[in-house]
């Protein structure tokens, strides 16, 4: 608690608004940070908060340990063999890969402009809560002993280091790919509206033309951009139904197939569209949006005379 | 008595066997169109041409207890059309008749 309270200035107007979202991560992290052990015990803990608003801004909370750690392993005379860990962290780091469960949430609450930040920093939190127990173990552990250290404590040891060196990492590991849920309307009895279509596609980083014709595949309907920048789809169509189609299209369009990430840029080439991934720096082609069969549902003899 | 070494093996045996059961090969579409109301209609797309699609939609048909016709399409070929949202019902049961493998099938729509 003491902590928050030092550190409260840097974060606070993220910390008020955490109430309705994800209540149980924001529980664990904050029941984490008061049993998290304070006992340091290190004369440089003033310093390094200091190093730590400097260095890392807002973003930054609880690098605390981490630096007490290096410190410390760099005061201990017997901190010599740092290649037998370094081999191992590509297996870990596989995994993390792998955990790297892109969970696409479409929250469904009203106020999402905070929210995205919110649960970033809450997972952050939560991350560095756990890395700081861990690292007050070790410490402990390691502390004033001639023992040799076990293979876990040497691994912890690197990803605290990596994490510490390369902030970006930590947010990567557990990472949220959070945007607005999509508004959808209907308008009468037959057609439904999209109202917040173009920004879903900013968000998204995406052509309004492309999801759109993604969209009126998968749906097997007609429809079109209005004036305010709706997409209005003819038939009845839910949320949630919109979300699901919506999921499959960042599934198979915005997010990269290698590493998950969403940061990518989709481009044309040669008639075949190129998913470029800006994280990993992957290529790969992506299938191109097909409506395939239509079966006639209109009437029959309305379409007749149009053709004829 | 005889030698294994020197026993006939076909090195082909399982590609040739693998290519026969495989009949079904490309993606099978499922889509879903909306009609008037909340009328709905399954479409199956990609079928492959070895199968007999009206014994298809015949065992459709009655299991779906539903009415359903194949269209003939210049492009696709034959497609299997069912009346309502039977999309659930037609991937359990062209895996479970072993017609199209799970990873093959491809369900559009909400």
């Amino acid at each position: 608690m003491e902590e928050d309270m030092v550190f409260d200035p840097s974060l606070k107007k993220k910390k008020k608004k955490k109430t309705g979202f994800d209540i149980e991560a924001a529980l664990a992290g904050e029941t984490k940070t008061t049993d998290a052990p304070v006992e340091t015990g290190d004369v440089d803990v003033p310093e390094d908060d200091s190093l730590d608003l400097d260095n890392f801004g807002k973003k930054k909370k609880k690098k605390k340990t981490f630096f007490n750690l290096e410190e410390l392993e760099s005061a201990l005379p017997e901190s010599k063999d740092k290649k037998p860990p370094a081999e191992e962290p590509e297996q870990q780091e596989e995994e993390i890969m792998d955990d790297l469960d892109l969970d696409i949430d479409f929250t469904r609450t009203k106020k999402k402009k905070k929210k995205r930040n919110l649960d970033e920093i809450v997972a952050e939190e939560d991350v560095k809560t756990e890395d700081q127990e861990k690292g007050d173990d070790l410490q402990d552990d390691w502390f004033g002993s001639d023992r040799d250290y076990t293979y876990d404590e040497l691994l912890e040891r690197v990803f605290d280091i990596m994490r510490e060196k390369n902030p970006s990492m930590v947010s990567g590991k557990k990472q949220k790919f959070i945007m607005r849920p999509p508004q959808v309307v209907r308008i009468g009895t037959k057609k439904t509206s999209f109202a917040n279509f173009t920004e879903i596609c900013k968000t998204l980083h995406r052509q309004p033309k492309h999801l759109l014709d993604f969209l009126l595949a998968e749906l097997g309907t007609s429809g079109s951009v209005d004036g305010n920048s709706q997409l209005i789809i003819k038939g009845r169509f839910q949320q949630k139904q919109i979300e699901n189609v919506l999921r499959r299209y960042i599934k198979e369009y915005v997010t990269c197939h290698t590493c998950r990430s969403p940061d990518t840029i989709l481009q044309k080439d040669t008639r075949l569209f190129f998913l470029q991934c800006e994280t990993c720096g992957s290529r790969c082609s992506v299938a191109s949006i097909k409506s395939g069969f239509q079966a006639v549902t209109g009437k029959r003899a309305a379409m007749r005379a149009k053709t004829a | 008595m005889s030698i294994q070494n020197l026993n006939t093996y076909d090195p082909f045996a399982d590609a040739i066997k693998s290519s026969e059961d495989d009949v079904q090969d490309g993606l099978v579409h499922v889509r879903i169109q909306q009609r008037n109301g909340r009328k709905t209609l399954t479409t199956i797309q990609g079928l492959s041409s070895e199968y007999d699609l009206k014994k298809i939609v015949r065992a459709c048909k009655k299991e779906f207890a539903c009415n359903g016709t194949v269209v003939e399409h210049p492009e696709y070929g034959e497609v299997l059309q069912l009346q309502g949202d039977q999309r659930e019902n037609i991937c359990q049961w062209l895996t479970k008749s072993g017609l199209v493998k799970p990873e093959q099938l491809k369900v559009h729509g909400f």
